[in-house]
């Protein structure tokens, strides 16, 4: 980040943001033991943001860091996955890699890749069904309707559900989307079938993406190299576009353009409601 | 000024408001506004679904005018646009993924909640109306703080008697206790009944429709509870309410279900109300308009010019109104999946015909609409005044080839 600048009114204000993170950090060590909670990690700047801020506070009061996790969901950034094992020994953190391995098998890992249905194992099959998925295939894509569903949710509920976890640390942010504009430090999640009941707890909730990069520079934090050649937003590889090539995602024009510009997401939420509703 | 506010009700037939001559009082509550409102008995949808009909509704454009559009065509101009470059502070709530931010239709919204990031249901894939209400509240309460602001354009639109018909027991027991049915076979009623098109069990086929009618009463209460919070917070007498739908829902009138590409009343014929605009207090008009005609009113109820891309008319003032008849057009689809080989559906209709061309079977309809208001007699073979209808519906047909 060569050159770029943070003035000494914004040190301040980033200090008093990081100030509000670890006292959310704090309330929820108060209320769940360190290991009934865990922290998700992407290798996102917003996630590499979040594990600092609560590894900062475990440091400071003598507390066991939570478990921390990332979701493989076979279409991953060779970028991305150096950038976490160059940390994760840095930091000396144990991650705990989670993986729909079954998915995985039934397309031998490739993208593109026709999954059939009735060759997956009984809980992936009993997944889909839940979520009103009735074709007898689909192409395994990281963040197709029924793929996004058994690479990342189902996981993640799993390693919920196993490890009688409690609390999940994760790195939202409420300038990412209109709609999280009214979101809460801590979210408690209703259980149901399939879906363990846990409380989400978001400490970067306040920060801004221009927070986060002041945060970056001024606290020295390492970043993925990808947001150097113009990623803003990193989710799977195939889906993940620069927005603006060649220009640092510091250096783009943060306050006025959207920052998941080049990500696919929304689109799967909008099809994913529509299918519900029959029309795809 | 008066502050505009646009409350569109998805799939809402005209016919099940007591306002329009339902004796089902399933509506009681927008039935009472009748007083302080004009009420237009002949308004016209553009298209039978929300795709075919809500570039009319937003964007005072047809459909097709580019072709098959998947994403909201950047040639046409919202209504956010035309307000909020004149300083009108522009807001909207809905909860249909067909009108969220991916298919373009966030555009200039100083504020625009499309629920997509919220989670819903597994089986009732969007928001709920009350909760709509809630981000309403909450929003108009903070802008309104301090007492000084901008006028403003707020657009909410409810979901709620969008399949699948999931009522809640409160609201069966208030429309017909005798209804006994767990959310499961609600749900399956939906699947296996209203997604399939299956009118074999006439049971069935009432239930659905049973059930419809009990999400009605359900959302006028919503209607209610959103009046109640402009009264409580003092923005009810200086707004001007428009409401209206996007279109209705067929229970076997035409041999379907739900709403597919279909031009007949049951889908295309909806309500139209503007409450509170001090000139049209209790009346009632039976002028001949379209959903295209909303944005140019809305436009003009802020006092501002017309719009040049705006196809349609201020219907304010009604006299100098041009009433020329109505157009509309959509994917002659007849499931609720669209196929790549369905083809344009279109009409055209004055007060005393209707005229639809389908070209998946290059085949004409015609409907003497005050003989057989139901349009169940096919005159096309017959009328002498088929030619003149079909005269004026030609020149849209396949318009947009070449500009695609």
């Amino acid at each position: 980040m060569k050159g770029y600048q943070v003035s000494e009114e914004r040190t301040r204000e980033i200090q008093k943001k990081i100030g509000e993170s670890k006292k959310i950090v704090r309330q929820a060590f108060e209320k769940f033991r360190p290991s009934e909670a865990a922290i998700t990690w992407t290798g996102g700047k917003d996630s590499t943001t979040n594990l600092w801020i609560i590894r900062q506070v475990c440091l400071e009061d003598n507390i066991e860091l939570p478990h921390v996790i990332t979701i493989d969901e076979g279409d991953a950034f060779t970028e991305i996955t150096d950038f976490l094992i160059r940390i994760l020994k840095r930091w000396n953190v144990d991650l705990k890699w989670l993986c729909n391995f079954d998915v995985l098998k039934c397309c031998q890992s490739h993208l593109g890749c026709l999954v059939n249905v009735e060759d997956l194992n009984e809980q992936n099959q009993a997944e889909l069904k839940r979520i009103g998925f009735e074709e007898d295939s689909f192409t395994f894509e990281a963040e197709s309707y029924a793929g996004n569903h058994l690479m990342k949710t189902v996981v993640l509920n799993q390693f919920v559900e196993e490890n009688n976890i409690k609390a999940l640390f994760m790195a939202v942010r409420r300038d990412e989307h209109p709609a999280r504009k009214d979101d809460k430090y801590f979210t408690k999640k209703e259980g149901g079938h399939l879906v363990p009941e846990h409380t989400r707890v978001a400490p970067i909730l306040h920060f801004t993406e221009r927070d986060i990069w002041d945060n970056i520079k001024l606290h020295h934090l390492p970043y993925c190299s990808l947001y150097e050649i113009g990623y803003r937003s990193l989710g799977a590889r195939t889906t993940s576009n620069p927005m603006e090539v060649g220009i640092p995602a510091w250096e783009q024009d943060l306050e006025n353009t959207v920052e998941r510009g080049g990500r696919r997401q929304d689109k799967e939420k909008a099809m994913g409601r529509l299918r519900k509703l029959g029309y795809m | 000024m008066k502050n505009v506010i646009l409350l569109t009700i998805d799939t809402l037939r005209k016919d099940v408001l007591g306002c329009y001559d339902s004796k089902s009082n399933l509506t009681p509550f927008i039935d009472s506004l009748q007083g302080s409102c004009i009420r237009f008995t002949n308004m016209q949808a553009t298209g039978p679904y929300t795709q075919a009909s809500f570039p009319a509704i937003l964007t005072s454009s047809y459909y097709l005018e580019y072709g098959r559009e998947k994403y909201l065509s950047p040639k046409k101009t919202l209504i956010s646009t035309v307000l909020q470059k004149s300083g009108i502070t522009t807001a909207g709530f809905h909860s249909n993924p067909y009108l969220s931010d991916y298919f373009g239709w966030n555009r200039c919204w100083d504020v625009f909640y499309d629920s997509i990031e919220d989670e819903v249901s597994e089986e009732v894939p969007y928001i709920k109306g009350d909760e709509i209400n809630g981000k309403v509240k909450e929003w108009l309460s903070s802008y309104i703080k301090g007492g000084k602001y901008k006028p403003f354009f707020l657009w909410l639109h409810y979901m709620d008697l969008h399949e699948p018909y999931m009522p809640e027991k409160k609201y069966i027991d208030m429309v017909d206790s005798s209804i006994d049915l767990s959310r499961g076979e609600m749900f399956n009623l939906f699947k296996e009944t209203l997604l399939k098109r299956d009118l074999s069990d006439k049971g069935k086929v009432e239930l659905l429709k049973k059930l419809y009618s009990v999400h009605i009463r359900q959302v006028d209460s919503y209607v209610e509870e959103f009046f109640e919070l402009l009264k409580k917070i003092d923005l009810l007498e200086g707004s001007v309410i428009v409401i209206t739908s996007d279109h209705g829902d067929e229970f076997g009138e035409h041999g379907g279900l739900s709403h597919d590409g279909k031009m007949y009343s049951e889908l295309i014929n909806v309500p139209f109300l503007i409450y509170n605009h001090t000139q049209t207090r209790g009346r009632v008009s039976d002028t001949l308009v379209s959903s295209i005609d909303v944005p140019p009113t809305i436009v003009n109820l802020f006092g501002l010019d017309r719009e040049e891309s705006f196809e349609g008319h201020s219907l304010l003032p009604l006299e100098e109104f041009p009433e020329r008849g109505c157009f509309g057009e959509a994917i002659d689809k007849r499931s609720a999946h669209e196929k790549e080989t369905d083809r344009p559906i279109y009409y055209y209709q004055n007060k005393e015909f209707k005229v639809i061309y389908r070209e998946n079977t290059d085949s004409w309809e015609m409907y003497d609409l005050r003989r057989d208001p139901q349009e169940l007699n096919n005159i096309a073979e017959i009328s002498p005044k088929v030619d003149r209808m079909k005269e004026i519906l030609r020149p849209r047909l396949g318009r947009w080839l070449g500009k695609e």
